[in-house]
């Protein structure tokens, strides 16, 4: 179980994180989502023990990640893939991590064979591409067989074939009962691959829930068409906000699909289209996080 | 020792081994050490005649045989600076104290593989450039031995001091960071410092020069002392205790400032 409790974190004057607080559940894949600059990375740190909270904490079943004896084998974690020594091989650099925290040298050889580098493993890592790099990362993630898994943007630079292997692979480390807490600025991605999802801007909590409730939260719209537009716009006038296209088609929203039906069927009216308009997550994520992006356009420029 | 200690000091021997410029320092170490501490004695042998032999009084078998380490010692602080600056160049850092958070436990390992490995290293080096010193001398007639009073004596600490300065080098990467900041700071400390102090009135100069590092290493090696110099073992003790307060200085930095 990772605990986040009351964790701020303020560099001189700026405030990068602000009494975030949530746990982190086993067995599911949990989304860390927010903008770029958001404090995501900045959080993960400081679970990891790398930086220093100005107040609240971080725990990993209940101890802080400096108390942990042997922190391999309970948190594995890919904060950055190319924080290494790049001229060191692969295998020289997982021996190192393993060494300092009692893991055998086979495990080495399991890891890289799993990752699918061991063809490279004797190769400098200074001459990997990003992919092979993410996968090395991933590789040391494993190496002391964790039940916590952090990964910071893991499909950053990741080509398709690599991001659909990273999608299932966090899917059966999830069903194996491990906690997987990912992080990434991509709503798309975390549509597909996590199932719970915390929503942070700068530095805030927003939101968390599991993707479908945070997409039936969102206000969608209901897309009417009818022959007979100024009669039906009269009848749903009351009850809700209405919106004419320019197709002749109107976007109802504050009612229900079902709703506007039974009105048009009371009013006698034909309606030839009712399509409720399921709002996509990047449309409930941009409006969660419109007031809290760092470096956001400025709306309404004087042309 | 503690067991996660030790798996520690393993865990930073096989980084220590595994990049070249480790091997490429230890090159540099001992073929200047053996390089260019032969070529001074052979310098020395030819010259010690001239001008009616005044060489002869400030002669001296052992530490002419050592000159190379004046030389040496630069290859000796790059390593032990690189040990830490190379981990904040390439972020690794933030890998190393994922598996280490305890970062005491971290410096203690460093400090141990560096220091044991110069030790090693540097005594192996000093015994044979004493040694090829020493045939050099022979055809003169000038020779000693290691059984002559105080060279066993300054022949070892001459690799004690070459671990020293190891340390020392490690401790300015630690607290600066930066690999060219901790070697400016090393050469102006080994080789700028000493000629700013030379431009002082004598009677300053005879105080000062006896603290700074490369004249202790001088006392340290010299088996029969110098004017205006700490004896050996006093050289010693204070080149240990500014490598002790440097060392402690980066560890409490290193433990409070954010990787």
């Amino acid at each position: 179980m990772l605990k986040i409790d009351h964790l701020s974190k303020r560099y001189d004057d700026t405030l990068a994180i602000n009494d975030l607080d949530f746990e982190v559940k086993p067995g599911v894949v949990t989304g860390f989502l927010g903008p770029n600059g958001s404090g995501k990375s900045t959080t993960m740190r400081i679970i990891m023990g790398l930086d220093r909270a100005t107040s609240g904490s971080a725990t990993i079943n209940g101890q802080r990640y400096q108390d942990l004896r042997t922190p391999l084998r309970e948190v594995g974690a890919l904060l950055d893939a190319k924080a290494v020594n790049p001229k060191r091989s692969a295998r020289n650099h997982l021996r190192a991590l393993a060494a300092s925290n009692n893991i055998p040298f086979r495990r080495v050889d399991e890891v890289l064979e799993f990752v699918g580098i061991a063809s490279v493993a004797d190769k400098k890592i200074g001459g990997f591409s990003l992919g092979m790099s993410q996968r090395l990362g991933i590789a040391g993630a494993l190496l002391g067989d964790p039940q916590i898994l952090l990964f910071d943007e893991p499909v950053n630079g990741l080509d398709p074939e690599g991001i659909r292997w990273i999608r299932d692979f966090f899917r059966s480390l999830a069903k194996e009962g491990r906690t997987v807490f990912v992080s990434s600025h991509l709503m798309s991605e975390m549509a597909v691959s996590a199932d719970e999802i915390i929503v942070i801007g700068r530095g805030h909590f927003i939101t968390s829930g599991s993707v479908d409730e945070l997409t039936k939260s969102a206000t969608g719209s209901v897309l009417v068409r009818s022959a007979d537009t100024p009669a039906l716009v009269r009848a749903l006038n009351d009850a809700s906000a209405l919106e004419t296209l320019n197709d002749g088609a109107i976007a109802v929203s504050g009612l229900s699909a079902e709703a506007i039906g039974e009105i048009a069927l009371a009013q006698g009216i034909a309606l030839h289209e009712l399509t409720p308009q399921r709002a996509s997550l990047e449309e409930v994520f941009m409006e969660l996080t419109s007031d809290a992006v760092e470096y956001g356009q400025h709306r309404g420029v004087e042309q | 020792m503690n067991p996660t200690v030790w798996s520690v000091i393993k865990s930073e021997w096989i980084k220590f081994r595994t990049v070249r410029s480790t091997l490429i320092g230890f090159l540099a170490l001992v073929v200047l050490t053996l390089g260019i501490g032969g070529l001074v004695a052979l310098a020395i042998k030819s010259h010690i005649n001239d001008h009616g032999g005044e060489g002869r009084a400030a002669f001296d078998p052992t530490s002419d045989s050592l000159v190379g380490l004046f030389f040496a010692q630069f290859a000796v602080g790059s390593i032990g600076a690189l040990m830490m600056t190379s981990e904040y160049a390439t972020a690794s850092i933030r890998t190393t104290l994922s598996a280490v958070p305890k970062r005491v436990r971290v410096i203690v390992a460093k400090c141990v593989v560096l220091f044991a490995s110069f030790l090693v290293v540097g005594e192996a080096t000093v015994l044979v450039a004493f040694t090829i010193g020493q045939a050099i001398f022979k055809g003169a007639g000038l020779s000693t031995t290691l059984g002559a009073p105080g060279v066993l004596r300054s022949v070892l600490l001459a690799g004690l001091y070459l671990a020293l300065l190891g340390l020392f080098g490690f401790s300015l990467g630690l607290i600066v960071r930066t690999t060219a900041a901790s070697i400016i700071i090393y050469a102006a400390v080994m080789l700028i410092i000493p000629i700013i102090t030379n431009f002082l009135p004598s009677a300053w100069q005879n105080v000062l020069n006896q603290f700074l590092p490369s004249n202790l290493g001088q006392s340290m090696m010299s088996p029969l002392g110098t004017a205006h110099s700490f004896s050996a073992w006093v050289a010693t003790v204070i080149l240990t205790a500014y490598v002790a307060a440097l060392v402690a200085l980066g560890t409490v930095l290193f433990v409070r400032r954010d990787a």
